[in-house]
């Protein structure tokens, strides 16, 4: 344990705790909120512990994964932004119809 | 032991509490200026991977332009502050399970790879300021934009291209979603 936290930002366990939890908190929030934007916040905490993982895997195996794993984070922040501007518009699609983004209430297909 | 133990460990602190509150709090405006304060600790911690370009990416796309569109969306919400809405005893109960079956799941992946060794040690130490280093073998930081955007034209060009439609596409779609249908 102390050998755990003395190595600190040099082993990789921190940064897999880190994403592990990351993750954890966005599925957690994916399922507890109703709220359409609150979902799409455990998205992005979700994202997030994922592209962490990659790049401290890379980080430790060498230059060459270190760099391949730092350009297919840059891949998935892309992806990211590109999500989350088609959920925004989604949001606010469904907001227009239904006048909430409650994800409970919003049922029907064709208003 | 080296003193940027006093920055690291915080930082993690930090980006696990911010993330709590971001999934879990009550009232939206807050979730989403915490979830600001979490992707922000999740920068500093690229710095601490020698991943400064992604770094700084991550600070331009995520803290200025999601989290810009998030508190946009939360304008949609009923539950801005004092309203609140609260989850139903279902979906707490599935939250409670899914939740406490991922972070087992997840935890144990990370407690296995510090056991079984898989954690190689960085032989320098690492500090947040460095010296500028001979050549790219000797460190990833400074030479690193140089390099990504070589292999970003070489090996990666054709990911890379098929990511530079996505977004085109993705402006055309969203731009098609949010216009009114009378014209």
């Amino acid at each position: 344990m102390i050998d755990f936290l003395l190595s600190g930002p040099e082993s990789l366990a921190p940064y897999l705790l880190v994403g592990a939890g990351l993750f954890t908190l966005g599925l957690l929030a994916c399922v507890v909120r109703r709220n359409a934007v609150g979902y799409l916040i455990g998205i992005e905490l979700m994202l997030n512990g994922g592209i962490l993982n990659a790049v401290a895997y890379g980080r430790f195996r060498g230059l060459q994964a270190a760099a391949d794993s730092q350009i297919l984070a840059l891949f998935a922040i892309g992806l990211a932004a590109a999500e989350a501007a088609i959920a925004l518009a989604l949001v606010y699609a469904v907001f227009r119809n239904f006048r909430d983004v409650d994800l409970d209430l919003v049922r029907t297909l064709r208003s | 032991m080296s003193p940027s133990l006093f920055l690291f460990w915080p930082l993690v602190a930090l980006v696990l509490v911010s993330a709590a509150t971001a999934a879990l709090a009550r009232n939206l405006v807050y979730a989403a200026l915490s979830l600001g304060v979490s992707l922000a600790g999740v920068a500093g911690l690229y710095l601490f991977l020698q991943a400064e370009y992604v770094a700084v990416i991550q600070m331009i796309v995520y803290v200025g332009g999601i989290l810009v569109l998030i508190l946009f969306g939360v304008m949609f919400s009923r539950d801005l502050l004092g309203k609140k809405v609260r989850p139903n005893w279902g979906a707490r109960i599935l939250g409670g399970i899914v939740g406490l079956v991922t972070a087992i799941a997840c935890g144990r992946v990370a407690w296995i790879a510090a056991e079984r060794g898989t954690m190689p040690t960085t032989s320098a130490p690492l500090t947040l300021v460095r010296s500028a280093p001979e050549s790219w073998a000797g460190s990833i930081a400074t030479d690193a934009p140089i390099h990504l955007g070589t292999l970003l034209m070489n090996a990666w060009l054709a990911p890379f291209l098929v990511i530079a439609m996505l977004l085109t596409v993705v402006l055309v779609a969203a731009l098609g979603l949010v216009r009114k249908e009378s014209a």
